[in-house]
């Protein structure tokens, strides 16, 4: 190999490791840096969610909704929309879960009845033990 | 005194001559209709964005606890707080508008045709940068508007699969928009997208110079008929000066900019800041109606009526690619697009229905 194009690698080489080396703590820098401590267990009242009312909660740092429904008991979902991440609410007249942003419509199963959303609302962990409604 | 500075720059840096090749020789078509000034008005409208925006950031607190606080307090405490944020935020409307308008007729004018693919796909990334300046500072002041849109926005990469979840995670810095996408966006609107912005425009009127510009191709006849084999710089030696003809027209434009921009400011202040963007973000209430700003509302329409995620955001970016690669797709030579009556009823077809999702977005 002539010196010039010794040269020319050699540069090639040390340049690009010198980026790659660099790519690596950079997404590691923009990724964040978590360590926010999860629920592991959520616990109130039995009380606090009468037939047919719901409760607004944050579990594991996002906002998720327990769901007294008439005739078929206790139920908690994740609020967080499949589509586009916007908050559902209950709908307690038409028993059923509505997106704003862009009307998405889940029935109280989680079940997407119309709408954008690609998947059903998670379900989250729920048990009652006496008069506490435990999530988790 | 002042010929004394003429002299004391001319003999340093040859400013007769500056002035004399890039304004008093610099010829331009005779034919550039009014519209050939959009281009300037958006980079006026850039300007005041950038003035504006460095007054702002002396009384803007980037952080979720005081931001709503501190830009209510620019509104209502500040002396002419407010004339600087409403300039800021009408002239972010405006100037997007100006930049729709000016690719909008050179779509028209068949300006994009070789041998300036290179100025029309700098052009289209300066609106792809500017939408997502218009983005990032609609996040800032932190409302119950701000947020929602945010969330919608950085919960599109969602729907690819594999890469998705991670792009979204690094846009938000996290699972939810926090304080730390109020970091991250804060960081993207004053430092990280102004340089992007310069390069692109720095090529663009580079590019403009270097190529030379084109006639309007109605009354004349103005195609590149020759085979494009070596770089020729197009020149109009019969054309007008660029000062003064060409300059009183951007400078009339210039002024009907402002005064658009000021009668908003004065008749209708709440055109761009409804009562919803008075209202600070909560992360547990998304409001009954969120929608984005106009120039966004057609692709939010558009991920409500496409049933699925996937489809509908690929849809958009499939139709953004198709814009920054035009000049490649459309081979005809004819630029007028009045002898074109497919692509004219192409054009007025997306324009048709662009306002139709807009005003379906909007209520």
């Amino acid at each position: 190999m002539k010196r010039r194009n010794f040269l020319r690698a050699s540069i090639a080489f040390l340049g690009s490791v010198t980026f790659l080396s660099f790519l690596y703590p950079l997404l590691r820098f923009l990724a964040p840096p978590g360590g926010e401590s999860k629920t592991k267990k959520l616990t109130f009242l039995k009380s606090e969610v009468p037939v047919g009312v719901s409760k607004d909660i944050v579990f594991n740092n996002a906002p998720a909704i327990v769901i007294n429904r008439p005739g078929k008991g206790l139920v908690a979902f994740s609020r967080v929309c499949t589509h586009l991440g916007c908050l559902v609410d209950y709908d307690r007249d038409k028993n059923r879960m509505i997106c704003p942003c862009h009307a998405a419509i889940y029935d109280l199963e989680g079940n997407v009845l119309s709408g954008p959303p690609p998947k059903p609302l998670p379900k989250l962990p729920l048990r009652v033990e006496g008069e506490n409604i435990v999530i988790g | 005194m002042f010929n004394r500075i003429k002299n004391w720059l001319e003999v340093r840096i040859g400013l007769d001559d500056i002035v004399r090749t890039h304004f008093t020789e610099y010829r331009v078509p005779k034919n550039m209709n009014v519209f050939y000034t959009l281009g300037c008005v958006a980079l006026t409208g850039y300007v005041i964005q950038v003035l504006t925006g460095i007054f702002l950031l002396i009384y803007y607190v980037p952080h979720p606890e005081h931001a709503f606080r501190s830009v209510q307090e620019i509104m209502s405490k500040v002396p002419f707080g407010w004339l600087f944020r409403q300039m800021h935020v009408v002239g972010s409307n405006l100037m997007i508008a100006a930049v729709f308008l000016h690719l909008i007729t050179v779509f028209l004018m068949g300006n994009y045709k070789r041998p300036r693919e290179l100025t029309w796909i700098g052009g289209g990334l300066m609106l792809l940068v500017t939408l997502t300046f218009g983005l990032s500072g609609y996040l800032l002041p932190w409302t119950q508007l701000s947020y929602w849109a945010t969330t919608v926005v950085t919960s599109m990469p969602t729907a690819f699969p594999l890469f998705g979840n991670f792009v979204a995670h690094i846009l938000r810095g996290g699972d939810q928009v926090t304080g730390t996408t109020l970091g991250r966006f804060f960081a993207l609107h004053i430092a990280i997208l102004p340089p992007i912005f310069l390069f692109l425009m720095a090529l663009h009127i580079f590019l403009i110079k270097r190529i030379g510009i084109s006639a309007t191709p109605f009354g004349v006849s103005d195609e590149e008929k020759r085979p494009l084999t070596q770089y020729v710089r197009k020149t109009h030696p019969d054309g007008y000066p660029f000062y003064p003809y060409f300059f009183q027209k951007e400078l009339v434009m210039v002024m009907v900019y402002g005064f658009i921009m000021f009668f908003i400011i004065t008749f209708m202040p709440t055109l761009f800041l409804p009562e919803e963007a008075n209202t600070p973000a909560d992360p547990f209430k998304t409001p009954g109606h969120v929608r984005p700003e106009w120039y966004f509302l057609a692709a939010y329409q558009m991920l409500k009526l496409i049933p699925n995620k996937f489809l509908g955001i690929t849809i958009q970016l499939i139709l953004v690619g198709i814009f920054l690669v035009w000049p490649f797709l459309d081979v005809y030579k004819e630029k007028n697009i009045l002898k074109r009556p497919i692509l004219r009823g192409v054009f007025l077809f997306m324009v048709a229905l662009w306002v139709v999702l807009m005003f379906l977005g909007r209520y």
